[in-house]
């Protein structure tokens, strides 16, 4: 102050009032974190049950597994942060990679017969071929010649001659498409040969890039080979693991080849993250090591509700045999039904908004009205489904496309939402180098923002379907059944989600068992598969993020 | 726009696809290169503006330019921050369409032909006249890819392998990258990728090279490298470059136009007579350092 003469130092500023409210946001910040995680702890305690085990089988995994993990981590943090990274990455990518191995076997084995699935790719594989020669023929061929020539291939091979079409102008059917033909073979291959033979392709492309260096054409080849050889073995020898064929290719190309290819890849082209791979590996050995210990000596695991008998069985009137398959299939089923509609239409109104539509009026209607979509209830979202399909297009009820559908309507304002964010991103110098080349607005879409923003769309999309597992109340108000003993083999059979079951056995079955056991156990298995979804999520954000 | 303008014999490029386009791209190169212009005389102008306004929203940008770009020489645009020679630079291929409140009036003529009539497509204008951006800004594609860009969207003819190569060797990349061009286009360095983005645009052969501020993010080692390559670039093509380094503008360019603040041409001319004995007060002000 000017009246202060005598002039001691600065003098304090008081910021008392300010840490309070720091403290206050950092308390904000952790409450429903906290709590949720506290929820979550006690349910994952009711459903896993650790203390009833043996304090022996604890102290045997803690020896095998706990400490040596530890050890591994201890030791790769000190040869560099990075490493420790990876490793601890590779653990998580073994864990995604063995559900998503699971749900995908699931779909080979009760849903979808593995000739149909050969058919069905043959019937897209073949006109996609024929379509690229016609264009890589003469890059002059007219755009409406290429798109006639396109379409018409598609549903040769799909429909047949005349197909719908004719069916429809009451001319009966002449010749199957390629899918028909396929699909009505009186001699097929072995159904694992089927499923080795599509699985296996794109495993071995996948392993050759990763794992071979740049423009080492042997070693892709060698790597390819090896991949192919390596997921037609997982079929050939899975009876020896006491596992049927078909689910042991579809476990070896989804759930066994990506984290390996990831690891060797690791190993052999990044010589300062191969210690990393330390973590993993004192992970899988200390667990097979400790069961095999275990077993030996005999101490009891605990009685945990998520076992084995939990997740293949279906639902049963007493809470000890009741299973969740038909709900996991289910959920499953929903989200592939979900995803093939939501994203197209998703993506397609997204690139709309944000690189063609003019900014007038009427388009910053739709803005608002799309932000405003997002947070209508999901019950309302229900209600629009039974009235819509059910009501008025005459549909049975609880489908599997009626729940996609109704599903896919509730995300599709998330979606557009976070697409328009990834496409936005897109930096504006890019898109005017794109223009200052000559490129129409079609080319700049296709060759730069599309590709450019791809990873960012698929993030928002992923954490979008996270959101569509988890409803209960469109499900419920479209009618779908509380409790289904099998899994649905078409669109049009009634189906049951993971929610659904849980929501069942909490009310409907409520004895003290369904709620303490069965209903824990199922949560922590929908938890699971959206962590891991989500996780993945993360996982391509932080490479989008890396890459700018 | 103005629309009276005579009917000259340049055809007007319709659709994209016009498979003729690029034949006479070549054509035209070889005749200009050929019986091209000695040193020394002006040749005929191969850009020119009459009158050219253009005004953002209620804002005038540009205040009736009348220039004429020489052909097969480096043209440079100088002057203060805001006075309008980005604006004049995007205005010949149009890049201004893409800003909703950009306005153009008056009449622009590439080849005699007024790039603002009804009948020219931008994208076809554009493929015609290349350009290179203040930043670096290649695409998140591999180095092959960046350059291919041009060749693959404008369906050029003709081995693409080929034109990549002798389109890197003339950016003077070549022998920094010949062993990794299928590297990411944004793992060079930002000399590195602004001579990509040069080999980009030089690769589908266009008439006209437009740069904005070219060296403007480069440290003085790419900054000369990338001055050497416009050098040797005006020996086939006509460059036009905007730029506020008024020692850069001095050592490339042939011909100088100097933008003043309200969007005025001031003055325009030879390089050497601008620089040393200029005819404006207002541009020797802005030349020795008083304004700007």
């Amino acid at each position: 102050m000017a009246t202060n003469t005598d002039f001691d130092g600065f003098g304090r500023v008081s910021r008392t009032a300010g840490t309070l409210f720091r403290y206050l946001l950092l308390a904000a910040t952790l409450f429903g974190l906290v709590f949720v995680t506290i929820l979550l702890v006690y349910v994952a305690n009711d459903a896993i049950q650790p203390l009833t085990a043996d304090p022996g089988w604890h102290l045997t995994f803690l020896l095998t597994l706990v400490l040596p993990t530890l050890a591994a981590s201890a030791y790769a943090y000190r040869r560099g942060v990075e490493a420790l990274r990876t490793g601890v990455f590779t653990i998580g990518f073994v864990v995604v990679a063995a559900m998503f191995s699971g749900g995908a076997a699931m779909i080979f084995v009760d849903i979808v017969e593995p000739l149909t699935w050969l058919a069905f790719l043959l019937a897209l594989a073949v006109p996609t071929a024929v379509t690229a020669l016609v264009v890589s023929y003469d890059h002059r061929v007219s755009f409406a010649a290429q798109f006639v020539v396109t379409v018409a291939v598609f549903y040769l091979s799909l429909f047949g001659v005349p197909g719908p079409l004719g069916s429809l102008a009451g001319v009966p059917s002449l010749a199957p498409g390629l899918f028909g033909f396929v699909a009505g073979l009186p001699y097929a291959p072995a159904p694992w040969l089927m499923l080795a033979a599509t699985f296996g392709p794109p495993a071995a492309y996948v392993g050759s890039r990763f794992v071979a260096a740049d423009r080492d054409r042997r070693a892709h080849v060698l790597v390819g080979a090896a991949v192919f050889a390596f997921v037609v073995l997982g079929g050939a020898l899975a009876p020896f693991a006491g596992v049927d064929r078909v689910p042991g290719v579809v476990v070896t190309a989804v759930g066994l080849v990506p984290p390996l290819v990831y690891a060797a890849g690791t190993a052999a082209n990044r010589p300062t993250e191969r210690v990393g791979l330390l973590v993993p590996a004192a992970v899988v050995v200390g667990s097979l090591v400790g069961a095999v210990a275990v077993d030996a000596v005999g101490f009891a695991g605990p009685q945990s509700w998520v076992d084995w008998q939990f997740l293949t069985n279906a639902h049963s009137s007493t809470a000890a045999d009741a299973g969740f398959y038909p709900a996991v299939g289910g959920s499953i089923l929903l989200m592939v039904t979900v995803a093939v509609l939501a994203f197209p239409v998703g993506i397609g109104a997204a690139v709309y908004l944000e690189e063609y539509a003019p900014d007038n009026r009427f388009t910053r209607v739709i803005d608002v009205n799309i932000s405003n979509l997002a947070g209508v209830p999901s019950v309302v979202y229900g209600l629009l489904g039974l009235g819509l399909f059910v009501t008025y297009l005459d549909q049975p009820p609880g489908t599997v496309l009626l729940g996609g559908a109704t599903l896919g309507l509730l995300i599709l304002p998330i979606v557009i939402i976070s697409a328009r964010e990834a496409i936005r991103a897109v930096p504006e110098e890019t898109r005017a180098a794109s223009y200052g080349m000559g490129a129409t607005k079609w080319q700049t879409v296709k060759n730069v923002v599309l590709p450019r923003s791809f990873s960012g769309i698929l993030t928002g999309t992923i954490l979008a379907l996270g959101r569509a597992i988890g409803e209960t109340a469109p499900l419920i108000m479209i009618g779908a059944p509380n409790v289904k003993y099998s899994l649905p083999t078409a669109l049009s059979e009634a189906v049951s989600a993971m929610p659904l079951q849980v929501y069942a056995w909490s009310s409907l079955y409520a004895s003290e068992d369904f709620y303490q056991k069965a209903v824990p156990a199922g949560v922590v298995v929908l938890v699971a598969i959206l962590l891991a979804m989500n996780s993945i999520a993360i996982v391509l954000r932080n490479k989008y993020q890396s890459t700018e | 726009m103005s629309d009276n303008t005579p009917e000259t014999e340049e055809p007007a490029r319709g659709e994209t696809a016009d498979p003729t386009n690029d034949d006479m791209l070549v054509e035209t190169d070889v005749a200009s290169a050929t019986s091209g212009p000695t040193p020394g005389t002006t040749p005929d102008p191969i850009i020119s503006s009459r009158d050219l306004d253009v005004f953002y929203g209620e804002e005038r940008a540009l205040d009736s330019i009348d220039i004429d770009i020489p052909e097969n020489r480096v043209t440079a645009i100088i002057g203060p921050s805001g006075c309008g020679k980005s604006t004049f630079l995007r205005c010949i291929n149009r890049m201004n369409d893409r800003i909703d409140v950009c306005r153009v009036d008056g009449e622009l003529t590439l080849r005699g032909k007024n790039v603002y009539d009804p009948d020219v497509d931008p994208v076809a204008l554009r493929r015609r006249v290349g350009m290179v951006f203040q930043e670096p800004n290649p695409f998140p594609k591999s180095i092959y890819d960046n350059v291919a860009y041009g060749l693959e969207i404008q369906d050029v003819e003709g081995d693409h392998d080929e034109i990549v190569e002798q389109s890197l060797k003339r950016a003077a990349l070549w022998d920094e990258v010949s062993g990794r061009l299928d590297e990411s286009g944004l793992a060079l360095s930002g000399g590195q990728q602004q001579r990509l983005c040069i080999a980009r645009a030089i690769a589908p052969d266009p008439e006209v090279l437009l740069m904005d501020e070219p060296a403007s993010a480069l440290d003085p080692v790419a900054t000369s490298q990338v001055e050497d390559l416009i050098e040797e670039l005006a020996e086939d093509y006509t460059v036009v470059i905007v730029t506020h380094n008024m020692q850069q503008a001095a050592r490339i360019s042939d011909k100088t136009a100097v933008f003043l603040t309200g969007g005025e041409l001031v003055e325009f001319g030879d390089t050497d007579q601008i620089f040393e004995n200029p005819e404006h007060d207002r541009v020797e002000d802005y030349i020795t350092g008083k304004f700007g």
